[in-house]
């Protein structure tokens, strides 16, 4: 099975039930995405299918065969760092991080589809995230940092 | 087991701990080489050594701000190694929020001893006298004429000394830092937000292999037969350990090992009559084991005789679960006799003598690193999980990863003890109390457990506190401030109750109440910023106050509320806190929004459900934590005097907070909060 990750093709030899997680893991060595319950409860596991936020932990790896797949490792380029990221460090966004990769790339996903959300919208995106350290303030000071970042360069 | 030589290989000045820490730093031995805490290379960088580990509190990043400005360093010539057993001095582990105050102390001083070294050397240089120099960005210069400069990295050239600490060594002055005390960004932020921090789930060994272990469905469950031939069936199924009561097996991946595990075929014979969730608050008096006064001053009779009123509530605090978003884990691996384990666990040395006890092997062959930690909030099931991945990888021949998965995290992980409170107090018309009797009961194994934020910090003669043990059918452990929150519930739910029955401002009635003038301070801070004297004519809304101390610290938080339909709903919360000298105050800040978030959770819904053995609610769809729309707006005061000692800023936060929403909820319901959680008791 064919998988393009943060625009790379792997050849992966793994049964099609195989979640994605897993394999991104496992198989791809890309560790920056997390096991936080495979329920789809905490979001931990958050990648980009397609430009959406999907549960990696319960997305069958063949579901996503022949989409595009982003994960943490994908967002920056080179040592250039995403707005979303940047906007987590300079919010210190996180305490121990273990959840920080799913709550950037939700972020991400969501200001993909709306460059210009408001709180509610912000809470709704993130709110299949959890942050057992309870950093949400400064998460949403980061999302909508991220967002008027975004904003001015979607405007240039 | 050491390996430090490679890492010393380029030390030019060491800083060892002098004799009379070994007790602070609880080194073995008196301290000699393994005793480092802080190395300088050739190149004029510093490197400190610590048993503490990072889990999120950015113990890294505030060690590393200490010593670049003790010892003038720019913070990028600055590293930490945490948590390595063998590099790293002994240390009983990251508990009770001290890290800053002991440790980070201690290496202040390292730092400023090896800064004097340095002067010294630029005083021999140029044969002038020391008191003529100062330090700036790792250069010593001459206050005469600051053109002329010598590097770290020069007056090291060649050098290998060692000093220890002498008693004397001064530390710098608050208005002398460059770093700490401002908003520092985390020297670990660019790893975490890249995918690029590693946790005990991360890490790969060559050859490693993925174990998981055979969990009985209740607690007591003991497997009667056991047929593990539908493992053996599963592709990448390598093999079945069953060594004493372990039961395990070994694949090529962590999804086979779930798999074949799955498939073993079980008779388990479990214990019966176990209790549930609902034979609590009553099994905690009557398991109670003996009662242990903390203290008793005054007369307690005679204050209730004399006093105009008595009031006495009981209040109950349900089990909860720590649920760090990373589940316990360990790697492991044996090259002959000896042992590596990789544990995210809060103690690597604690883990090693755990360890060292389990397999029985010498500590001296066992090596335990700590990564990163993926939240902790006091203890989870890490040890275990390291002597089964130990177990699995010894039988196997082959480095074992062993995670566990979010189920045996619930179950075989730690919860918070329950606990039950009867309180009786003696109270004047004019607000001052008279007489205090607090009883506490709390379940579980950790010592004072209970006893932790038991004592009343109000100002009254007659008092008597005491506390009891008790059992619980779960595996209880540590937890955010252990029992201090749990105390501090019940406490300052009941002065509420008698601001109320007194008809008295709750704000006021603390304060008169109170004699000590840091929480006293805190609290008219936390209530003036909050706005608590307009608020209380809002009758839209409910506001609650509560104070707490914690890890040498003084805490006051008022919250507010709005209820509908059957839904609790924490709008704003002003937290001041007076922690002494603040490091990074982005840091404490960050550590009391946590806090209160967490304590949110305990406050509204937390709680968990279990019935003949079995958790009824491990799931986190059924186990609802805070998520991100249930964040109130969050302030923080900082009302410390820098000239006074750091105290823990990580734990005092969750102190008070269930108390103020718990009080800020009976502002509009007008009947007191007496059962955590809040949301499913509403009257």
């Amino acid at each position: 099975m064919q998988l393009l990750v943060n625009g790379k093709t792997y050849e992966v030899d793994v049964d099609e039930e195989t979640m994605l997680l897993s394999v991104l893991r496992h198989d791809l060595g890309l560790t920056g995405t997390k096991y936080g319950c495979g329920d789809g409860d905490c979001g931990a596991c958050t990648v980009l299918v397609d430009g959406e936020a999907k549960n990696s932990c319960i997305t069958p790896v063949d579901s996503a065969a022949g989409s595009e797949i982003t994960t943490i490792e994908g967002l920056a380029d080179g040592d250039n760092l995403h707005p979303v990221q940047e906007a987590f460090i300079e919010n210190t966004a996180f305490q121990c991080a273990f959840c920080t990769p799913g709550f950037i790339m939700s972020t991400v996903a969501l200001l993909l589809r709306n460059p210009e959300p408001d709180d509610r919208q912000i809470r709704a995106a993130l709110t299949g995230n959890i942050c057992r350290c309870g950093t949400y303030v400064r998460i949403m000071q980061a999302a909508k940092s991220a967002a008027e970042r975004s904003g001015q360069k979607g405007g240039k | 087991m050491t390996a430090s030589s490679d890492i010393r290989q380029d030390a030019a000045l060491v800083i060892i701990a002098p004799p009379q820490w070994a007790g602070e730093l609880e080194l073995r031995e008196p301290p000699g080489p393994d005793a480092t805490i802080l190395m300088m290379d050739h190149r004029g960088g510093a490197t400190a050594f610590s048993g503490k580990v990072e889990y999120g509190q950015g113990i890294r990043s505030g060690f590393s701000l200490a010593i670049a400005d003790e010892l003038d360093l720019p913070l990028a010539s600055v590293s930490v190694i945490l948590g390595d057993t063998a590099l790293v001095p002994f240390d009983r582990g990251t508990v009770g929020s001290l890290s800053t105050m002991t440790l980070g102390m201690q290496l202040r001083r390292a730092a400023a001893t090896a800064r004097g070294a340095l002067i010294t050397l630029a005083a021999e240089h140029w044969s002038v006298d020391e008191s003529s120099l100062a330090t700036s960005e790792g250069q010593v210069f001459k206050t005469s004429d600051t053109s002329q400069r010598v590097s770290y990295a020069e007056l090291l050239e060649g050098k290998n000394l060692q000093l220890s600490i002498p008693e004397d060594t001064t530390t710098k002055q608050a208005e002398d830092f460059v770093y700490m005390g401002k908003d520092a960004t985390r020297t670990d932020a660019l790893a975490r937000v890249t995918g690029q921090a590693k946790y005990s789930h991360d890490i790969v060994v060559d050859g490693m292999l993925h174990g998981k272990i055979l969990r009985p469905p209740s607690y007591g469950a003991r497997p009667q037969q056991i047929d593990t031939s539908g493992s053996e069936r599963i592709p990448g199924f390598v093999m079945v350990v069953q060594e004493g009561d372990l039961v395990g097996v070994v694949c090529e991946r962590e999804d086979a090992a779930e798999q074949a595990v799955a498939a073993i075929r079980v008779r388990w014979q479990e214990e019966p009559e176990l209790p549930s969730d609902s034979d609590f608050p009553a099994l905690l008096k009557e398991k109670a084991k003996e009662m242990i006064v903390l203290r008793e001053s005054g007369s307690p009779a005679d204050g209730f005789a004399q006093a105009d009123h008595v009031l006495e509530g009981s209040y109950f605090v349900p089990h909860v679960a720590n649920a760090p978003m990373e589940t316990s884990a360990a790697v492991a691996t044996w090259d002959g006799g000896n042992l590596i384990v990789w544990s995210g666990d809060r103690s690597p040395f604690g883990v090693r003598d755990e360890l060292a006890k389990a397999l029985g092997v010498s500590q001296d062959n066992i090596r335990v690193i700590a990564p990163e930690v993926g939240g902790s909030f006091g203890t989870k099931g890490t040890v275990e999980v390291a002597v089964e991945a130990a177990v699995l990888a010894k039988a196997a021949g082959r480095p074992v990863r062993l995670v566990h998965s979010r189920a045996e995290e619930f179950m075989w992980g730690t919860v918070r003890p329950a606990a039950f409170y009867e309180i009786r107090s003696g109270f004047n018309n004019d607000g001052k109390i008279v007489a205090w009797e607090y009883t506490g009961y709390h379940t579980g194994d950790r010592p004072q457990r209970g006893q932790r934020g038991a004592d009343t910090p109000y100002n009254t003669p007659n008092v008597r506190i005491a506390v009891a043990d008790s059992a619980s059918p779960l595996r209880t452990g540590s937890y955010r401030s252990l029992g201090c929150a749990s105390n501090h519930f019940a406490r300052e739910i009941h002065m509420d109750e008698i601001a109320a029955a007194l008809k008295m401002d709750p704000v006021e009635f603390r304060l008169l109440n109170l004699s000590h003038p840091r929480l006293s301070r805190v609290l008219q801070q936390t209530a003036d910023r909050f706005g608590w004297k307009d608020k209380r004519d809002d009758s839209s809304i409910g506001i609650g106050v509560a104070i707490g101390y914690d890890a040498g610290s003084f805490v006051a938080e008022c919250a507010e509320v709005t209820i509908q339909r059957r839904n609790v709903r924490v709008q704003r919360v002003v937290a001041g806190i007076d922690c002494g000298m603040v490091v990074n105050p982005e840091g404490v800040r960050n550590q009391m929004e946590g806090s209160i978030i967490m304590g949110m959770g305990t406050a509204l819904r937390e709680s968990v459900e279990f019935g003949s053995g079995r958790l009824l609610n491990s799931v986190f769809s059924k186990y609802r934590v805070p998520r991100i729309n249930d964040a109130p707006q969050i302030e923080i005061v900082m009302s410390g005097d820098p000239t006074t000692q750091s105290t823990g800023a990580g734990e005092p936060g969750i102190v008070p907070i269930a108390a103020a929403i718990g009080n800020a909820v009976s502002d509009v319901t007008k009947s007191p909060v007496r059962n955590l959680p809040i949301v499913p008791n509403l009257p």
